[in-house]
């Protein structure tokens, strides 16, 4: 006879793989675990609470329709989180508005911005605290456009490589290169702009 | 300083170079004042950037947020079982009832309503009627009414009733065209 799941208890793993089986018990159990996770990510990309909330859902209910799908290869928050991370590109894609095709955007598309951009002469994080310069980097993050946010927060969070970058965003991986650099670039200004603001 | 070679730096500092380039890139950043502070300013937003996100907190209670995702499933489980035998009650099986019943009785009604309309009157002995008369719109008009020209009650012939909902409910829920795009292979 089986053993019963100790469900509070048991690892990550034995739980994907009894809700691999259809038991919904180990999912709920799943979800109660990593939930502020998979929120907190969309909430990084999409800024704004109300659609965070319904895509973090939506990436849980496709998460159980896919489960069976998932192979153990990488950790079930890692296979999460990018169900979430491509419903909130897919769902940026969408909502893309034409608004937002400003000319400073087209420049930034084409790198036309950061090539003015002067190298900053001080570090725009010298001398504030840790939990006050997350606060700002929050703040700059907020500021960019939601292809460049999106680039720095797959490569300096999900640690994602060039080439997967490119290929969740459907360009090139000399596209990611460029967003990359006018995104580190205009957050270094943007924070050095802040810590002058709270001097003043 | 060639944006291209902005660019190499960058790659260079995100080990994504090849070895021969990044000892190009290397040796530019020892000789070049202006690449040095270029990589230094990557450097500092990068060791930033390390310290962590700022967590968003999730103001749902655990079975608020979870009722939500299960109903969501639940609403969705249907299409896991494409195959199921319909039942009497279900959608589908009156999607089809209805079309189906409301034809066939419409058909009845064609094919009866010949034999519910009594001879006319005018053909009492005497009188003979004159020929209808053809309207432009095909129609010839009689003592019991507009007939059709040229088509006799036999000519109702068999009506091809195809479904509008064709296949659609028998929609594979494994399709890509129901799933978000690029979610086919979430786990890179």
């Amino acid at each position: 006879m089986a053993k019963k799941l100790d469900i509070p208890n048991a690892e990550d793993e034995a739980l994907v793989r009894s809700a691999q089986k259809g038991a919904m018990p180990p999912y709920e159990e799943l979800v109660h675990r990593h939930r502020d996770k998979i929120y907190a990510r969309a909430f990084s990309m999409l800024r704004n609470e109300d659609e965070a909330l319904d895509l973090s859902q939506e990436a849980w209910v496709k998460g159980w329709q896919r489960l069976k799908q998932f192979k153990h290869n990488a950790s079930f928050t890692t296979w999460m989180t990018r169900i979430c991370i491509n419903l909130c590109l897919d769902f940026l894609r969408k909502r893309k508005r034409k608004q937002t095709d400003s000319l400073d955007q087209m420049e930034e598309e084409t790198g036309g911005v950061e090539r003015r951009m002067p190298v900053e002469e001080f570090n725009p994080t010298e001398n504030v605290e840790r939990e006050e310069l997350r606060v700002q980097i929050d703040e700059g993050l907020a500021k960019l456009s939601y292809e460049h946010r999106t680039v720095l927060i797959l490569h300096e969070f999900e640690r994602l490589e060039y080439k997967e970058i490119a290929k969740a965003m459907h360009c090139s991986i000399g596209t990611v290169m460029s967003r990359l650099f006018y995104a580190r670039r205009k957050l270094a200004t943007l924070l050095i702009a802040l810590k002058k603001e709270r001097r003043e | 300083m060639k944006q291209e070679d902005k660019l190499k730096i960058q790659a260079w500092m995100d080990g994504e170079l090849a070895p021969k380039e990044a000892a190009q890139i290397a040796t530019l950043i020892e000789q070049s004042p202006e690449a040095l502070a270029l990589s230094e300013e990557l450097r500092v937003i990068e060791n930033a950037l390390h310290l962590g996100e700022k967590q968003a907190n999730l103001d749902e209670s655990r079975d608020f947020y979870w009722s939500q995702v299960e109903r969501q499933i639940d609403a969705e489980e249907p299409l896991a079982k494409p195959y199921a035998v319909p039942s009497i009650a279900s959608g589908t099986l009156l999607r089809w009832l209805v079309p189906v019943g409301s034809l066939g009785a419409i058909v009845v009604l064609m094919m009866n309503f010949g034999t519910m309309n009594p001879k006319p009157l005018l053909s009492a002995p005497g009188i003979t009627p004159e020929a209808p008369a053809a309207t432009p719109s095909g129609f010839t008009e009689s003592a019991g009414g507009l007939e059709e020209a040229g088509i006799e009650p036999d000519g109702m012939g068999v009506i091809n009733f195809q479904g509008s909902q064709g296949s659609r409910h028998l929609t594979d829920p494994e399709d890509p065209n129901t799933l978000p795009e690029s979610i086919e292979n979430p786990d890179r």
